[in-house]
């Protein structure tokens, strides 16, 4: 019954001509604006973005912090996820309710908070100078610290629920069996846990470290146009100078990078359903 | 036990972290003096009564909603005929096809409107209107071809060829017998494309132009000049509505099944 | 048209893209036969069930039921009922509604249809069922359903896809002796596909042996269970003991070996039921390789010059040990004799 081409294509086609024609033409074209100079092809455009020191330091900033909170999700999730596994299934349920809640909310309301957090007013520094120990409000705000904080506060629950959903398929009894074998705490993580829940880090990385190399809001209010990152700094490019060769390189970057993530997650999602 | 009380100080740490800057919001949205502190100075409600009042923020608002219902209605009725055919047919070119339907949430929401802007708008002086609306449309495909995939491939074949055997047509088998069942999935995927595209920022940012900006943009904008609670209080709100949403979702149709 | 060919494939090809699944299938039933099409996974069987429901166009051929070409029949207009394998019910809909789908698409009277519902549910024996939902019930209970969801179409021949695979053996036995009751009592023509031979053999009138897309042999279950005409037939209802014939000679791994009567010229193969080898006196020469005990009989394997040699006796027997040597014999009036190897 479910032999009919035309039929199957006749289902599918409008959503295939609709991708087609708003989202994959008018991308591959932006793309390609990188790639000529004149009406030739070239990498002129990407030899003097690279070339010039504000793109390069961008570049390696926006790479710098996306390895960083994914090193920091990493860490802290692996302990909150440790610690929900081994809650009651209801209170696990409430607990993971509250950390994904977080990511129904708005960005722009997400981050707006780290302002009143990190800002010259803010609680941190009343707290800092009440306590005694400055005695001029620090600037926490506009910096790649704030930045790392709103995008790690951004990203961590994508992680710990990765981790959860992996340590929830781990053979609960090879931690009994490392144990009875003689392994402490920190050997029974790196050579049970570890290597059992390694699907779920690297999936949880990929999507943190793609959302951190593709964010624009959290920069965007928290680094302002001093401290740029590859998404803030393509809107500026635009703007400001309407240059859309570099825009055209930045975009060629961010889709290379986030696709190579994606390509990834693929095949280990394969790679599992083959077991 | 010691490790019982690690275990609940790491994740209240975890926690706090996570959504305590959502209660400050709320609290500094209730102060009752000028600027944007915590702890506010004073209760009062005259930033929240504020927000309704700033005009770009209405018209902003009902973009934003016309553009999530809208956009999210039209994404479904695209996505489910495609997660239909990709379920039950061999479809010729089908993994491209889920590649391509699949895509925009590989590619960043801004090169997206970046490129459309380009291409669509200034050369041919397409409505930006639309072009927003195909671009949260485009943005929103991906996740209901998903949520409607997964229903789908829950649901055996052979119902659909067993009302077929007792008379239906074809067309008549998919709505008497799919449709009812993957109904909760379509709900889900609606609820999960109407949140995503109503807080949806950089797709929106090059699509903006008088008149025509959605909610979150318009928030951004406004944060570059002003320094009032207003942008709290919106925020406060806007959370408290998805949350809503969600929330309800999930009490009346177990929401985080589909997802 | 006469009765015996009520529902007649001819020369049926059927093809899943490239894959030819059925070729040139010829095949008469007759109104109110029990026929089951019998054999393993892939030999067409399931394939060619679904042809006659309408759910795969012929590649070649043709299909006649009651005297009508339905080859180009859709499936939702051909009067053919069909029970699934996993009973496809509806979830979302309770037991009545479900048994009611059919008929409630052919707009009869909501009296008559209320009336043929209750009488279908009573025929399955679960009346008391009707506002339940499918997933409240047990397997039978669905398969029952299932069962009286397409008998209230009143089709003219009711396909049953595996109808006793998923259940226990217990239910099994039920379920086989409401089937056949069903039958009687209402003269449907039925054709079920199974693979398990008991199955057939105890329901059927006819039984279709299937293989690689064609029919192996067609027969009532003594004629298959008595006189399989190929090795595949012998092997499949249970001769353990199947040689080539060349020559009037067996064929076996150690070379040829004469029989000690004369083997009709035509004969192709012959094949030996366990029980039809006598051990204990004979030409031939085996050690026992394993033994078991089946209750009233005993099974011993054998190694032989002949090959590997199942026999099996009576259990009151003097029972021999492994490692013995002992003469047997493969007598050929107790052999079946294969038209085809």
């Amino acid at each position: 019954m479910f032999q009919n081409r035309a039929e199957s294509l006749a289902l599918a086609l409008p959503a295939a001509l609709f991708a087609a024609v708003v989202f994959i033409v008018p991308v591959l074209i932006l793309l390609s604006e990188g790639l000529r100079l004149g009406g030739d092809w070239s990498l002129a455009h990407y030899v003097s973005f690279f070339s010039t020191p504000l793109n390069l330091t961008v570049f390696i900033r926006t790479l710098k912090l996306g390895v960083l909170v994914t090193v920091a999700a990493a860490v802290i999730g692996y302990a909150a996820a440790l610690c929900i596994v081994n809650l009651s299934s209801r209170n696990r349920g409430r607990m993971v309710g509250l950390i994904v809640l977080p990511l129904m909310i708005s960005p722009v309301a997400r981050t707006y908070a780290w302002i009143v957090i990190l800002g010259r007013t803010g609680i941190v520094n009343q707290a800092l100078t009440s306590i005694g120990l400055t005695d001029a409000p620090l600037r926490i705000l506009f910096s790649e610290t704030a930045i790392f904080i709103g995008l790690l506060q951004l990203f961590l629950p994508l992680m710990i629920i990765s981790l959860v959903s992996a340590l929830e398929n781990m053979p609960r009894d090879a931690i009994s069996a490392a144990r009875v074998l003689g392994a402490n705490w920190l050997q029974v993580f790196w050579k049970v846990i570890l290597p059992l829940t390694k699907e779920g880090l690297v999936i949880g990385g990929t999507l943190v470290f793609t959302g951190s190399l593709t964010a624009y809001i959290t920069p965007a209010i928290l680094g302002g146009s001093k401290v740029l990152m590859l998404e803030t700094l393509l809107y500026q490019r635009v703007t400001i100078a309407n240059d859309f060769a570099s825009a055209s390189v930045i975009a060629m970057i961010l889709i290379v990078m986030s696709f190579s993530a994606n390509l990834l997650l693929k095949r280990l999602a394969t790679a599992r359903a083959k077991r | 036990m010691t490790s019982r009380f690690v275990s609940s100080a790491i994740l209240t740490a975890v926690i706090i972290f996570l959504i305590g800057p959502f209660f400050i919001i709320v609290a500094a949205s209730l102060s009752a003096g000028d600027t944007l502190a915590f702890p506010p100075r004073g209760i009062s409600l005259k930033w929240v009564l504020k927000v309704f009042q700033i005009e770009s923020f209405q018209s902003s608002f009902l973009m934003s909603m016309g553009l999530a219902i809208f956009g999210t209605l039209t994404a479904l009725a695209i996505g489910t005929p495609v997660s239909y055919a990709l379920a039950r047919y061999k479809l010729p070119f089908g993994e491209t096809i889920r590649t391509a339907v699949s895509a925009p949430i590989i590619v960043p929401g801004i090169i997206v409107g970046l490129a459309l802007l380009r291409y669509l708008v200034i050369p041919f002086g397409f409505n930006l209107t639309l072009a927003l609306f195909l671009a949260h449309t485009a943005l929103v495909l991906p996740y209901a071809v998903r949520v409607v995939s997964a229903s789908m491939n829950n649901l055996r074949s052979d119902i659909e060829e067993a009302a077929v055997l007792l008379g239906c047509t074809r067309f008549g088998a998919f709505v008497r017998t799919v449709l009812p069942n993957i109904r909760g999935g379509i709900l889900a995927a609606f609820i999960l494309g109407f949140v995503t595209s109503f807080n949806q920022v950089p797709v929106s940012l090059f699509l903006s132009g008088p008149g025509v900006r959605t909610l979150p943009v318009d928030m951004l904008a406004y944060l570059e000049t002003t320094y009032d609670p207003s942008v709290a209080a919106l925020s406060a709100l806007l959370a408290f509505m998805s949350i809503g949403i969600v929330f309800l979702a999930e009490r009346f149709l177990g929401f985080s099944r589909y997802v | 048209m006469s009765d015996a060919s009520f529902l007649s494939l001819e020369r049926l090809t059927l093809a899943y893209g490239d894959t030819t699944a059925v070729k040139d299938l010829n095949l008469q039933i007759g109104r109110g036969e029990l026929i089951a099409l019998l054999g393993p996974s892939g030999c067409g069987k399931t394939t060619t069930m679904r042809s006659i429901a309408g759910l795969l166009k012929p590649k070649a051929g043709a299909i006649r039921l009651d005297g009508n070409d339905i080859t180009r029949v859709a499936a939702n207009k051909r009067a053919v009922g069909l029970v699934f394998q996993s009973y496809a019910l509806f979830p979302h809909l309770t037991v009545f509604e479900n048994v009611a789908f059919g008929l409630r698409l052919k707009r009869i009277s909501k009296p008559e249809l209320e009336k043929r519902v209750k009488d279908g549910l009573q025929s399955v024996g679960l009346s008391r069922f009707a506002e339940r939902r499918p997933a409240e019930l047990s397997g039978g209970q669905q398969q029952r359903v299932a069962l009286a969801r397409s008998m209230v179409m009143e089709p003219k021949v009711l396909l049953l896809d595996e109808p006793l695979s998923n259940l226990d053996a217990r239910l099994r036995l039920e379920m086989r002796a409401e089937l056949q009751r069903v039958q009687k009592e209402s003269g449907i023509t039925m054709i079920f596909v199974t693979h398990d031979q008991g199955e057939a053999l105890a329901l059927a009138d006819r039984i279709v042996v299937m293989l690689d897309g064609r029919i192996e042999q067609i027969g009532t279950p003594e004629q298959i269970y008595n006189t399989p005409v190929s090795a595949f037939v012998a092997d499949f209802v249970g001769f353990e003991n199947v040689f080539a014939v060349e020559d009037g000679k067996l064929k076996t791994s150690q070379g040829p070996i004469a029989q000690s009567k004369n083997v009709p010229s035509d004969v192709a193969g012959l094949a030996w039921r366990p029980t039809a080898v006598t051990l204990g006196k004979g030409t031939y020469n085996g050690t026992v390789r394993g033994t078991s005990f089946a209750g009233r009989t005993r099974e011993y394997l054998l190694d032989t010059p002949l090959g590997a040699i199942k026999a099996e006796v009576d259990a009151g027997m003097p029972p021999y040990e492994i490692g013995e040597s002992i003469p047997f014999d493969l007598p050929l009036e107790n052999a079946a004799h294969l038209m085809r190897y």
